[in-house]
């Protein structure tokens, strides 16, 4: 095979990949670009499996090596289970569990990244020649972001599992700390590039080290509730892993690709940051949310005095039938009690009545970006009636009812009214303003930003307790009952 | 009078004063029973004035059942440090209520400061400090001190009521033993809050309604209370300014807004127009030739009234009739419905009331936006106009709508542009003094490939987000190609073997897993 061949093979995945990644801007044809994105990694792959057969020379300008048959055999075996796992996993996930999974493939980015680069050190180290400084240079940044990926999504993975608790980890001194930490890593790299030798190679192995406890403590100090932001920051990572795996190899295709990736996490990173009103820079730096266990404290000591109004299943089944227009809001807590499909058929019931109901999704619902809006699909419910916080923002004082479902943060008065809030600022979707507020909720607890939510006590919102899935079943029949007895 | 009331009175309390209005045929008052005992509440003893509730259903009885005492005219404007009113103070036989306001005193009400010059320097002169209700800015903070919008949704109401009234005919459709009833065709022009109003009120009288408005944004509005929304385009002219207002437009404009408004007049039966430019006189919509137009018996009530009229023939204060059209051009439709207009009134006069009252004292904060925009006198020192707010910056995709609360919009700073300089430089420059040409290609690529990125991204539907990022997690398991390259380098066994086979294997899982998934998503997303 010729260097061009690989090369125009490496520069169509390219291309299929940037109009991936541009099919998926809109609904129809999301589906045509996931298919291009999968057909240039396998162009990708395969060109490059086709290169370990008939050896093309080096880009670096060594002679050809070809690659030995167990090599092939190890290499290909390795694929293949990797292929068989991955599938089996993806078609077994629950929808609701996508976070943890997304979390737990960009880990394995990070892991391969490391493993790449600490194998391509150790082959420049074995032929014995002088190390090439800037190879080396580009070992050392992909060892080190991979690493940081790796562990950084393993925590953020049990955190979304619930295995590590989501509190944040907030550690006296944490950003001189994180400081040290990076400062280590560069030492070791100054150490390692004017040593040389076996000496470099155990500097590597060491800054690995660092990196991945670097990785960890940076996503400790994150809370559960600014998840989407942390996610969708290593998403970016991963990219910045694969395009830095490029430069060690001087394979293009992997510069690209991990630079569109990282470009992609990065936007939607700030986008996320952006819709909660945050720099991204404290969520780069690990420990965002500081200070909301404090005031959550003096928060709550206010609105205590509020008086909750309870109502039951019956009640609110009432207030729906009555109501002409009703507005849904979804968070985390109904993905936790899979609720979508219950309440999809509550959706139905109300349509089929001549109600007007729709949803809001504020942009951070959820674990990940987008979130609700993959759980509602999942449950049928047509996407024209599920809008964007803007879109709706303005028609909820016009709403006869807003249900509001295992969502607490996003809909928070204090982001508009307490200055003493830690969400303060936030846009929120202004939930009160409709004409009645029915709150789906477990109980009288805090949301994952550690804040009471004054909304519980407003004049016009009814508490409805119980898990989600069990309240909206119970909606589901009394609703049926009262189209029973009409008919009767 | 009870006189236990009078001698419970804490004599260091603040005395807020409701005076009866005096202007000819006003019967609204600017507080209820309700707010009273809720005024109370924070705070301040209530004084009445004898008889001022009277014409909006407000006995002076249930006023002092709600804790408030029942005083003459000169006693209440001698005492009251807050005076709450519906109407700009006026001069009545002489006596101007500027004059008998308490030196230092706090005013509430309508004041239309931009108009009643005069009357700002008169009360400057009695070191008032002034608050406008009509000056409530449309944030949504402060929806709940909207005057404006609540009286112009009571207005709306009344409108169809005058045209029913007036109306020879039902508004719904029937089928009887007698004969077909069609229903009457309403035509609203202008969809703001009262024309909102408007609609609902026609539609629920079983009107077949339809709304004319120059800003496309609020057809969905139009359509969710049942109207059907007249679209109108002109040469990419829209008639949205700034603040969710309308705004003044080009003759040529008006010119063929005229024309299908007169269209459309030929068709209905009752209209009612409501388009104001704020400002501004209000725009002449319709034409007396679409009035010769329309139907004998026909009805327009117009609201635009007080601002000179959107018909041609409009008389302020009157009702008219010019070719068999009834013309109603009455500017007191709130007062018209006194006792649910004072009701509406009175919350927003009270929830201002509270926001301004610390411990029992009225205090003003200029820090705030909304007492800032409300704020006409402060102690007789002039503050209005408000300063102009920051622009919004320019740049952004969609201007934010109006009435989003921007807490803690920053001015963008100058310095992530000049750090970024720097960083470039510092990377730059190495590459350009030693970097090899290989990697100095490499680094074009990854450039060019971030700026592909970071433009593509930016289209993706924030419904897309999860979609999308499982979709890049997938594409980012190309270091798969990576893992291959180096194990293909030659090895037979050992370390660098194994560790590319490792990395090859839970690339893989990331590639199908990413895929996979994402397929799976996305087949669910339906229309």
């Amino acid at each position: 095979m010729t260097p061009s061949i690989l090369l125009t093979a490496y520069l169509v995945a390219s291309v299929l990949f940037v109009f991936s990644l541009r099919g998926l801007s809109a609904q129809h044809t999301a589906r045509r670009g996931n298919l291009l994105g999968l057909v240039g990694m396998i162009v990708a792959i395969g060109v490059t499996f086709a290169a370990l057969l008939w050896p093309v020379p080096d880009a670096r300008g060594g002679s050809p090596t070809p690659a030995s048959p167990e090599a092939l055999g190890v290499l290909g075996a390795a694929m293949g289970v990797g292929c068989l796992v991955g599938a089996f996993v993806a078609s077994r996930v629950a929808m609701t569990a996508m976070p943890e999974l997304v979390a737990i493939l960009h880990s394995f980015v990070g892991l391969a990244a490391v493993l790449v680069g600490i194998g391509s050190h150790l082959r420049a180290a074995r032929t014995g020649e002088a190390l090439d400084l800037a190879h080396e240079i580009e070992v050392w940044v992909g060892v080190f972001v991979g690493a940081i990926t790796f562990t950084g999504s393993v925590v953020a993975f049990g955190k979304l599992r619930g295995t590590i608790r989501s509190k944040p980890l907030l550690l006296p001194g944490r950003h001189a700390l994180n400081a040290a930490l990076t400062v280590a890593c560069v030492a070791l790299a100054v150490l390692a590039l004017r040593a040389g030798g076996p000496v470099a190679t155990h500097a590597l192995y060491a800054m690995t080290a660092l990196a991945s406890v670097l990785g960890v403590h940076l996503v400790m100090a994150i809370g559960g509730g600014d998840m989407p932001v942390v996610v969708s920051l290593l998403n970016s990572y991963s990219g910045w892993a694969a395009s830095a795996a490029g430069f060690m190899l001087g394979n293009d295709a992997l510069i690209v690709t991990g630079a569109l990736v990282g470009s992609s996490g990065a936007i939607l990173s700030y986008i996320m940051c952006r819709a909660m009103n945050r720099s991204i820079w404290h969520v780069v730096f690990g420990g965002f949310g500081e200070g909301a266990g404090i005031a959550s404290g003096t928060s709550a000591g206010t609105s205590a005095t509020g008086r909750v109004r309870e109502i039951d299943v019956a009640g609110a089944a009432d207030l729906l039938l009555a109501a002409r227009s009703v507005v849904i809001v979804p968070g985390y807590g109904m993905a936790v009690a899979q609720a979508q499909h219950a309440l999809k058929e509550v959706v139905s019931r109300l349509e089929a009545r001549g109600t007007r109901v729709r949803f809001a999704i504020h942009p951070v619902a959820g674990r990940l970006p987008g979130h609700m809006n993959v759980l509602l699909a999942e449950a049928d419910i047509s996407y024209e009636i599920v809008k964007e916080m803007d879109e709706i923002q303005e028609e909820l004082p016009k709403t006869d009812v807003v249900v509001v479902i295992g969502a607490n943060d996003i809909v928070n008065p204090s982001a508009l009214e307490d200055p003493s809030s830690p969400i303060y600022g936030m846009p929120v979707l202004e939930a009160w303003r409709a004409g009645k507020v029915i709150m789906l909720k477990r109980s009288l607890g805090t949301g994952y930003a550690g804040v009471d939510n004054p909304l519980c006590y407003k004049d016009n919102t009814l508490m409805l307790f119980g898990d989600a899935k069990k309240s909206v079943l119970g909606l589901l029949a009394a609703i049926d009952a009262r189209a029973e007895s009409a008919a009767a | 009078m009870s006189e236990t009331e009078t001698s419970t009175t804490p004599s260091d309390r603040k005395v807020v004063g409701i005076p009866r209005e005096i202007h000819p045929g006003e019967r609204r008052v600017a507080a209820t029973p309700a707010t009273v005992s809720r005024i109370r509440k924070l705070g301040y003893h209530v004084l009445v004035e004898k008889g001022a509730g009277d014409a909006a259903n407000a006995p002076d009885a249930a006023f002092q059942e709600a804790g408030a005492q029942i005083v003459s005219r000169e006693a209440l404007w001698a005492a009251a440090d807050v005076v709450l009113k519906v109407r700009p103070p006026l001069e009545i036989d002489g006596v101007h209520e500027a004059d008998l306001l308490k030196e230092g005193a706090t005013l509430i009400g309508h004041v239309w400061p931009a108009q009643n010059e005069a009357l700002v320097r008169r009360l400057a002169a009695r070191r008032a400090t002034v608050l406008a209700m009509d000056a409530v800015p449309r944030i949504s903070r402060a929806q709940k001190l909207d005057a404006l919008s609540a009286m112009a949704n009571v207005a709306g109401y009344r409108a169809v009521v005058e045209a029913a009234s007036r109306f020879g005919r039902f508004l719904g459709g029937q089928t009887t033993a007698a004969g077909r009833v069609r229903p009457a065709q309403v035509l609203v022009v202008g969809a703001g809050v009262a024309g909102l109003a408007a609609i609902a009120a026609a539609r629920s009288l079983g009107a077949v309604v339809r709304a004319f408005d120059t800003r496309p944004v609020v057809r969905e509005q139009v359509e969710s209370l049942g109207g059907r929304f007249i679209p109108f385009e002109f040469k990419g002219e829209t008639g949205e300014g700034e603040g969710g207002y309308a705004r003044q437009v080009s003759d040529a404009y008006l010119a063929a807004e005229q024309e299908l408004l007169a269209k459309h007049c030929a068709e209905c039966d009752i209209v009612i127009t409501t388009a104001l430019v704020p400002g501004k006189p209000a725009p002449k919509l319709i034409t007396s030739g679409a009035i010769v137009g329309m139907r004998r018996g026909s009805v327009i009530v117009d609201l635009a009234a007080e601002q000179g009229g959107n018909t041609a023939l409009t008389e302020r204060d009157a009702v008219v009739e010019r070719f068999g059209v009834t013309i109603v051009g009455l500017t007191d439709l709130p007062s018209r419905m006194a006792e649910q207009a004072s009701e509406l009134y009175a919350m927003t006069v009270y929830h201002l009331l509270e926001e301004i009252t610390r411990e029992g004292q009225p205090a003003i904060d200029e820090s705030d936006e909304v007492q800032r925009a409300m704020l006409v006198l402060r102690d007789g020192e002039l503050k209005w106009p408000p300063p102009r707010p920051e622009p919004v910056r320019a740049g952004a995709p969609t201007p934010p709508p109006p009435d989003r609360p921007r807490p803690t919009e920053r001015p963008a700073s100058p310095w992530p542009l000049r750090l970024g300089v720097l960083a470039a430089c510092l990377v730059l420059a190495p590459l350009a003094a030693w970097g090899p040409p290989d990697l100095l290609q490499h680094v074009t690529v990854f450039v060019l490939a971030c700026i592909v990125g970071w433009h593509v991204i930016w289209n993706v539907t924030p419904a897309l987000h999860t979609p999308l990022m499982s979709v890049t997690n997938a594409i980012s398991g190309i270091i798969l190609v990576g893992g291959l390259v180096l194990g293909g380098g030659g090895e037979r066994w050992g370390a660098v073997l194994a560790l590319a086979a490792v990395a090859v294997l839970v690339a893989s899982v990331n590639v199908a897993g990413g895929f996979l998934v994402t397929q799976r998503m996305l087949r669910m997303f339906r229309k």
